[in-house]
């Protein structure tokens, strides 16, 4: 229930204070959005440069090689190979699927759909965008300073991430611009969670809210707790790169060190578990109620699936030593933390029931953040049943660190996430821009990338369970990949499909946002939560009045209805027969 | 357009946004906890796996100048309790008194700090002579980093003691600044016996 | 222009060796996506666990896709213009879903927890008790990028002067149960051997062990890996694995001991860089 109701504020006029500086929550997430894009772009640069140095060793990269690697001769060399996957792994958890998902869509969806003016605290919102601006310029000067950027990949173990093995000041850098993005998203994170306590729109229960703002808060709850953790053992590694404390290097050579570098492991998993479902989150919720949008019948046990939400939320806090079993763990630990992790496949199996159960009997509609949530639930699934593998101690120990994990991931934070993100720029876009995105060229989109990420994660997951291990440069000086060589030219020439794939999202974008005359209606998905029930594009007070809240978010389909829709909105009455 | 006009019992009190400040101020203090927690655990983790302790044959600390910092603190909170108390009050010449006993014992705080540094170099004790004075050094930066934006937030509650008339705003300051206080007097009591004198 | 030629050259070239390397590799056997052969006693443990995951999670996925696909056809809009409308909330709507979560949770993660927990137990973790059976012992030091080996020598001691030690040479019997320690010298590494499904981190500052026994008839050459990301040469860090019969081992670890007690040097401090065997059954730290 709303505590209280925010004062329309004066609409901004200078371009700094619109534009830059904005206070208005739709503003900053269309900051993030753009944020996040060139996130995804660059990330996914360096990601094409790993897959062409995987399938040919030694041979220059194509057209830019020569710039960005003159020295070589345009070959990525090893030691570039290494900062190039640290700082892909980097941009794309830090810099592209957060601030798309939980920054663009948490400050987009939250207010609009409970029903609020804008966030509790406005200042701190912008704040928090310019606050991780600050954090990429830091992470991107990182590139260019002497001896490179931080190479010890993004989970930046000790020693290897200390003095003694990377002496460059880019990985103090990387360190720092973490902890700088810690505190953005913590405030962002501060800012969602008293928004949706305390400015949910009267009649507005917890279980009203649509699950997309259920799987945002959650997310946020995560974020407040969890990222001071990883703030804590970043703050560590720097002090024993700046200041010469003994944290983590026990034992190595030419130190005279006490210390311990697998503490910092149990630090970076404590946070780095969460973080996965930080990740993932907002897209089960905003696919939940896509799936429920567009098969035109409520989601089948909403209230289940926001307890599951719930579940796995506090479960993600109990299992992330199976993050370390190499480490050799004591055995009791070891066997807590993998029947802990095998519980959390409960949830997991509710959610799908239920995704499905929304599916059955609907009377499907083929849009395309449709399609995108489809396919979601179809990568979440293999990403999710791989999972049993890596949580299951012995097959662990064979696939600990090979590729098989790096499939095995990309398919729940990076396929899972990305077709979310995808699903719900499609989805909102009216609503952010004003203008509707083309169908076609979505649905062009969403095959090429469907198919080209399918060939990459799934070509991942054989090359590993073939025994190819991690982060090498080249794969081939074990004789036991050789037989591996045709595959990974594979994955690599399925991750340019999937990169040619994000061609005719950039025309779509573009397109629209700067040819496209024709404006979208306001209600153009035919949906009933509250942001559809203003003008689009939203008005920069959202709602002039506040709504008064009397149905759930997923009314379809009501058979009793006679509005001449198939659906009702939030603030009618719940019609009942 | 399906919005109704309905009298709702929204106020412009200020009540809900002071429930909005309280709960962002407790999502914070929890934040920070959770920053102090990891250290912590950290510590313990160190301190069980070590077969003695302090480790390498180093003496245990004087406690001579945390416990001053100790009592400077625990003064000073004290003094922020009345402060709380006399702003309710509107007693604008004890609301002084005691935010001047509140600011003082932190800067106090401040400047024993920076003589415990001082001490430990005197013996020579540096950040990166072991384990133990790592954990010590480290752990007082980092509080010493939250006391000093804390005392920057106590100087905001210099123009409200000078005020007579009071918005529900300041009532907001005055709680969180407050509950921000107590929050690194408890962290640092925390630091005194687990690291100082335990 | 010359530019454009010589980058058309190499990517010739590469084309070619690529073609030459899809031949080899042979694509259309299946054992070309298997791991490498299983040379230890019982890394087979460690396959059929992964088989039998396998089997129930395509089993699992089929019923998602089928739910997936099927759905989408049979309830197309075209197809099924009035949707059924419920909240998923009536009782057998609740027991099916909890059903199939209980399900999963019971037929497939509380078997593989089980099974897994029973071979890491029982297997894994089970230490080759150097009292009661013949075991090999052998030291492990890690470093950038390069794997240190030591075995114990005539006198069973391990850091004495007649210790047997090789760089990126390691060499095991088949039959015996065979015991690492492993310390790291600088940053993280993690020894992993693929033919014999296991790996474990090698760490600064601790001790960790791996056991396993190699199968009869397994002699030959084989590789070992660092899977830990430790540097920029870390796909360098490759060693030599030389599985040999155990009288040919013998033989050799006779011959390789005479030649360690005439050059072995003990005044070189370098060469003792070995660790007292820790007997301790639980991770050692190494504290000094």
């Amino acid at each position: 229930m709303a505590f209280y109701e925010q004062h329309i504020h004066p609409k901004p006029t200078t371009f700094l204070s619109k534009y830059i500086f904005s206070f208005d929550h739709k503003m900053i997430a269309r900051q993030f959005i753009w944020y996040g894009i060139l996130g995804l772009g660059l990330g996914g640069m360096m990601a094409m440069l790993i897959r062409w140095t995987l399938s040919n060793p030694g041979v220059p990269f194509p057209v830019l090689g020569n710039l960005f690697f003159p020295m070589s001769g345009g070959v990525v060399p090893p030691d570039s190979y290494a900062m190039l996957f640290t700082m892909h792994g980097t941009i794309m958890i830090f810099y592209a699927i957060t601030p798309l998902l939980i920054g663009a869509f948490g400050n987009f969806c939250i207010p609009l759909m409970i029903g609020a003016r804008d966030m509790a605290f406005p200042a701190m919102n912008m704040l928090s965008f310019w606050l991780a601006v600050l954090s990429a310029i830091i992470l991107v000067a990182s590139l260019f300073v002497p001896l490179g950027a931080a190479a010890s990949g993004w989970t930046a173990y000790p020693t290897l991430s200390t003095l003694i093995g990377s002496p460059g000041v880019g990985q103090t850098l990387w360190a720092i611009a973490i902890f700088v993005l810690g505190i953005s998203s913590t405030m962002g994170a501060i800012n969602y969670i008293t928004t949706v306590i305390t400015l949910r729109a009267p009649g507005m229960g917890y279980f009203d809210m649509p699950l997309t703002v259920w799987g945002l808060w959650l997310t946020a709850i995560l974020n407040a707790i969890f990222l001071p953790v990883l703030g804590a053992g970043g703050l560590l590694l720097v002090f024993d790169r700046v200041f010469g404390t003994q944290f983590f290097l026990a034992g190595a050579a030419a130190t005279n060190g006490t210390g311990d570098p697998v503490l910092f492991q149990h630090v970076f998993w404590i946070f780095g578990h969460p973080e996965v479902y930080i990740l993932i989150l907002p897209a089960w919720g905003m696919v939940s109620d896509i799936l429920s949008f567009f098969s035109r019948k409520p989601a089948f046990g909403a209230k289940a699936t926001a307890l599951a939400m719930t579940s796995i939320t506090i479960l993600s806090t109990l299992v992330y030593g199976h993050h370390m079993y190499t480490t050799q763990m004591s055995p009791l630990l070891t066997q807590t933390f993998m029947t802990l992790t095998m519980t959390i496949s409960i949830p997991s199996a509710i959610f799908f029931a239920n995704w499905l159960g929304t599916l059955w009997r609907g009377s499907i509609r083929f849009t395309s953040p449709m399609v995108f949530s489809m396919g979601v639930v179809f990568v979440f699934g293999l990403g999710g049943l791989t999972g049993l593998y890596l949580g299951t101690v012995t097959t662990d120990l064979y696939l600990h660190d090979t590729y098989f994990v790096v499939g095995h991931f990309h398919y729940t934070m990076a396929a899972s996430v990305l077709l979310g993100s995808f699903a719900a720029i499609y989805f909102w876009f009216p609503k952010m821009f004003g203008k509707m995105l083309c169908e076609k060229l979505a649905l062009t989109h969403f095959w090429i990338t469907f198919l080209g990420l399918n060939g990459v994660f799934m070509g991942m997951m054989m090359v590993g369970y073939g025994g190819m291990h991690r982060r090498i440069y080249n794969p081939f000086i074990y004789e036991y990949l050789e037989k591996l060589i045709p595959l990974n030219a594979l994955i690599t020439t399925a991750a340019l499909l999937m990169g040619i794939g994000q061609i005719p999202f950039l025309i779509n974008l573009v397109s629209t946002l700067f040819f496209k005359k024709e404006m979208a209606p306001d209600n153009p998905w035919e949906v009933g939560t509250l942001e559809w029930t203003i003008p689009t594009p939203a008005p920069h007070y959202n709602f002039k009045n506040i709504p008064v809240v009397k149905c759930g978010p997923h009314e379809f389909g009501n058979p009793n209805l006679t509005t001449g829709r198939d659906f009702q909105y939030q603030t009618e009455e719940l019609v009942k027969g | 357009m399906n919005t109704l006009e309905v009298k709702n019992n929204i106020q412009y009190s200020g009540e809900g946004e002071k429930l909005a400040a309280s709960i962002a101020m407790i999502v914070v203090l929890v934040s920070f906890s959770m920053l102090f927690a990891s250290l912590f655990l950290a510590y313990f983790y160190y301190r069980i796996t070590e077969p003695v302790w302090p480790p390498m044959g180093m003496e245990r600390l004087n406690l001579f100048v945390p416990t001053m910092s100790t009592t400077f603190i625990i003064l000073s909170s004290i003094s922020l309790f009345g402060f709380n108390h006399y702003f309710k009050e509107a007693n604008q010449l004890k609301m002084k008194l005691t935010l001047a006993l509140t600011i003082g014992p932190a800067l106090a705080f401040m400047g024993s700090q920076l003589f415990l540094w001082e001490s430990f170099k005197n013996i020579g004790l540096y950040a990166s002579s072991g384990i133990f004075p790592s954990i010590i050094y480290s752990f007082t930066w980092i509080h010493v980093a939250h006391i000093v934006a804390a005392i920057f937030s106590l100087l905001w509650l210099v123009p409200i003691s000078l005020k007579s008339e009071h918005t529900f705003k300041d009532e907001n300051v005055v709680l969180n600044v407050g509950k921000f206080w107590h929050f690194l007097s408890i962290i640092w009591l925390i630091i005194y016996f687990s690291i100082f004198v335990f | 222009m010359n530019k454009i030629i010589v980058t058309l050259i190499s990517l010739f070239t590469s084309l070619s060796a690529f073609a030459d390397s899809v031949v080899k590799s042979n694509p259309w056997s299946l054992s070309t996506y298997l791991p490498p052969e299983d040379i230890s006693v019982n890394g087979h443990l460690i396959d059929y666990l992964f088989n039998y995951t396998t089997y129930f999670n395509i089993f699992f996925f089929v019923l998602v896709c089928l739910g997936l696909i099927g759905f989408s056809w049979m309830y197309r809009a075209k197809n099924h213009p009035k949707p059924y409308y419920t909240y998923g909330n009536k009782k057998s709507h609740i027991l099916v879903a909890t059903a199939i979560g209980l399900f999963v949770f019971l037929t497939v993660d509380m078997n593989i927890t089980r099974i897994s927990n029973n071979d890491y137990v029982g297997v894994f973790t089970n230490w080759p008790n150097a009292k009661k059976e013949q075991v090999l012992k052998v030291e492990v030091l890690a470093q950038q990028w390069a794997w240190s080996f030591r075995y114990a020598g005539k006198d069973g001691v391990f850091n004495t002067e007649d210790d047997v030690v090789s760089l990126n040479d390691l060499r095991l019997p088949t039959g015996k149960k065979i015991v690492f320690q492993l310390q790291s010298k600088d940053v993280i590494h993690s020894f992993f051997i693929a033919n014999t499904r296991r790996k474990v981190d090698a760490i600064p500052g601790r001790i960790t062990r791996m056991w396993f026994e190699l199968k009869d008839g397994t002699a030959g050459d084989y590789e070992i890996a660092c899977a830990e990301m430790c540097g920029t040469y870390h796909y360098r860090m490759a060693a030599k694995l030389k599985v040999y019969p155990q009288e040919k081992f013998d033989r050799w670890m006779t011959e390789a001991e005479e030649k360690a007690k005439q050059e072995n040097d003990a005044d070189n401090a370098e060469l003792f860089w070995g660790w007292p065997w820790s007997s301790n059954s639980n991770v050692s730290m190494m504290k000094k």
